[in-house]
């Protein structure tokens, strides 16, 4: 008798004992990024886990030139993912292939903030009508320069038009103030080459890159995407004031050139400018400006970057979606009433927001005024346009435009040829 | 009273012989054969990531639409003059390399560990490493050859088509030579000294010795090396993809790129699996060419 309620006993406690167990074991989220002051995303984590103590995240970091191709194995071979930065560039793709969720589907409690976000930044986000992330950050893509060099070559104020470029950069090649005034990060497979090619096609009146039918009519002579295709061909092989390395240069190595004061003129997304003025961090920190996007409208190319919700989450059961609404609502939306995730970017790395909201904020007005100006960020920000004709094709048919791009900057094709051939690439895809 | 024992029946050693083996090869067939049906069978079908619902059996026409693009001449143009460069420097190289390591110098033992250093590097941070040696802005190549006064500014050597193939090109020659070399030096070693003794007897010179004995007793070597450094050459992808992304406008984009492209850019797995078909098959063409061409048993025969 004694020995069976000590067998009893001991399985009851057993039985307790596991259920305490299964009862305190935290939800694990696995988080994929784009390598980006992971320090900073590893102490927002941390500040997350202490708020919900029942979830942790496990952050597992990429280089940003490599982040599709590596999401894109990750999803087919089906590794762990439940949080994922994601980009207006591929949602498309995503979202068709069912590796990315529905936000609305699962958290009816986002809908509420539509209104708080830029328009640019919620057609970034939307596929067949659906929001699908909340906001990492979104910024523009802006014109930046050196105001010493251009003081130096007898200029006093920014250039507003592309021919105002070509004249003032071939003023400081003609003074020996720099070999090539201006550098672009022209990779064949760098995610940023085509936002930058619409940043500087957007700038232009007749800006359309496809008809209302998604049919491609850029590769028509004397269109402004051929007009900006010449511009970059002639400042490459005719008047040598882009840099020819540009072919081989990503985000990073344009910015370290242009810190160091190798490049006068460059075209990037607009937290370079908080990271350029930095004191400390370059040779020619505190010198660079920002400037309205030369051309006839100043417009540019408005980009969302978002945290998304995968379908590998989604299919998990409640608690990982419970748990990832509550990250994503953390990261992206309000905490406590603020947008505090996505303040601290923006005061700390000066990254741009697609909450509205924070453009009121004076700690925010005044941090980016250390090192930009907010009247001429916002100012930007209203004249910039999202990405058009984004379909699934979209992210697989910009590297071959980038490509054909860069054989006409080789001078192995002409630039109106290389339209052509790209939108024989859209129309082939398309089909 | 002679007890005779019935010899075992041969149909008995071939059944322990089979079942012996059997689970090593379905093994390999797990990893080899199922893989390359499931990619032929991939082939054969329109598999397209962003239309996930649908994926009709469509034949030939993936292999039809790859031959015909605009990429796969240029890509065989870009693979096949890779590997003529590759092959010839890694074997050659390798060659002369063991030769020194076979010297029995002082030195001997530490060029061996020496010159198994780029083998041991990931390929992957070679190709980074490369590719900051080689940069425009701020290479250690170029600052080398601007001190040295052979250059009188920055050559954007990753920038143009042709120096950026050889830039990749030297790489892999770098990174491949260390196992021609170690191969070739096990077969150096291999070589009886009675051979070279008797040659001096006979009062044959260095070169005569290289030319009569050391070249032939190394054709076995060779044709190994020769057949892996062109399978190496053709399927080459990490490299590239880290020190050029396969430019630029395309300079660099060998075929293996393709592969690649058409399954993780282009999302097209039917294409590319075509593609990778393709490839594999002419692998196969090219060792045959191989094993016909050096036909080295007869010589080693000889």
């Amino acid at each position: 008798m004694s020995a069976r309620r000590s067998i009893v006993s001991l399985l009851v406690a057993l039985g307790l004992t596991t259920a305490v167990a299964f009862g305190a074991t935290p939800v694990q989220l696995t988080f994929t990024v784009w390598s980006y002051s992971n320090d900073v995303i590893l102490d927002n984590i941390k500040k997350f886990e202490a708020k919900n103590p029942g979830i942790k995240v496990a952050m597992q970091d990429f280089s940003w030139e490599k982040y599709t191709d590596v999401m894109t194995a990750r999803f087919v071979g089906k590794t762990s993912t439940d949080v994922a930065y994601s980009s207006d560039h591929w949602l498309q793709q995503w979202a068709a292939a069912n590796w990315i969720v529905p936000l609305e589907d699962f958290f009816p409690q986002v809908k509420p903030y539509k209104p708080d976000f830029a328009p640019y930044a919620i057609e970034g986000m939307t596929y067949k009508g659906k929001l699908y992330g909340l906001p990492y950050y979104a910024d523009t893509i802006i014109f930046i320069y050196n105001e010493d060099m251009l003081k130096k070559a007898g200029f006093s104020s920014p250039p507003a038009t592309w021919d105002d470029v070509t004249k003032m950069a071939l003023a400081m090649k003609e003074k020996k103030i720099v070999e090539y005034p201006i550098m672009f990060q022209f990779q064949d497979i760098t995610p940023w080459y085509i936002e930058v090619f619409l940043s500087m096609v957007y700038s232009s009146k007749d800006f359309r890159m496809f008809d209302n039918n998604l049919n491609a009519i850029f590769d028509k002579d004397g269109s402004a995407a051929h007009k900006v295709a010449q511009w970059l061909v002639d400042g490459m092989r005719k008047h040598k004031i882009i840099n020819p390395a540009s072919l081989e240069t990503t985000e990073i190595p344009l910015v370290k050139a242009m810190g160091a004061g190798q490049v006068a003129f460059a075209v990037l997304p607009k937290y370079n400018l908080a990271d350029l003025n930095t004191p400390g961090a370059h040779a020619q920190a505190g010198k660079f400006k920002m400037a309205l996007m030369p051309g006839e409208t100043h417009g540019t190319v408005g980009f969302v970057r978002f945290y998304a919700m995968t379908k590998m989450a989604a299919d998990r059961g409640k608690d990982a979606r419970d748990a990832a609404w509550k990250f994503l609502e953390y990261f992206g939306g309000r905490t406590d009433g603020q947008f505090a995730v996505v303040k601290r970017w923006a005061l700390e790395k000066g990254l741009g927001f697609a909450q509205l909201p924070l453009y009121k904020d004076q700690q925010i007005r005044a941090a980016i005024n250390k090192w930009g100006n907010v009247t001429l960020e916002e100012q930007q920000s209203k004249l910039a346009r999202a990405k058009e004709a984004l379909t699934p094709f979209w992210g697989p048919w910009s590297l071959e435009f980038q490509k054909e791009m860069n054989k006409a900057l080789l001078g192995q094709k002409t630039a109106l040829d290389a339209l052509k051939a790209s939108a024989a690439k859209w129309k082939e895809m398309k089909k | 009273m002679n007890l005779v024992v019935p010899p075992r029946p041969k149909y008995r050693e071939a059944r322990y012989a089979y079942a012996t083996v059997l689970p090593v090869v379905l093994l390999v067939a797990l990893f080899t054969l199922y893989p390359i049906g499931f990619a032929v069978v991939t082939s054969l079908r329109e598999v397209v990531l962003y239309k996930p619902e649908s994926t009709p059996f469509v034949g030939l026409k993936n292999y039809v639409d790859v031959i015909r693009s605009e990429f796969f001449t240029s890509a065989w143009g870009h693979t096949l003059t890779f590997a003529a460069g590759a092959v010839p420097f890694a074997t050659v190289l390798g060659f002369g390399i063991a030769h020194l390591l076979n010297a029995r110098t002082r030195m001997a033992s530490f060029l061996n560990v020496t010159i198994l250093l780029p083998w041991a590097i990931p390929t992957v941070i070679s190709g980074i490493i490369w590719a900051w040696i080689f940069n425009s802005s701020y290479g250690a190549f170029n600052g080398a050859l601007y001190s040295l006064g052979v250059i009188e500014r920055y050559v954007p050597w990753l920038s143009r088509p042709t120096t950026a193939l050889l830039s990749v090109l030297f790489a892999h020659v770098w990174k491949e030579v260390p196992l021609t070399s170690i191969l070739y030096l096990a077969a150096l070693q291999a070589i009886p000294d009675e051979l070279f003794d008797a040659a001096r007897a006979d009062g044959a010179g260095a070169l005569a010795a290289l030319r009569h004995i050391t070249i032939p007793l190394l054709i076995p070597t060779t044709l190994i090396i020769v057949v892996y450094e062109t399978m190496v050459a053709i399927v080459t992808f990490d490299l590239l993809y880290v020190m050029t992304g396969g430019g630029p406008g395309g300079a660099t984009s060998l075929i293996s790129y393709f592969v690649y492209n058409s399954m993780f850019t282009s999302y097209n797995f039917g294409q590319g699996a075509a593609l990778a078909v393709l490839l594999a098959a002419s692998l196969v063409v090219f060792i045959v060419i191989y094993l016909r061409l050096l036909r080295s048993e007869e010589l080693y025969r000889e």
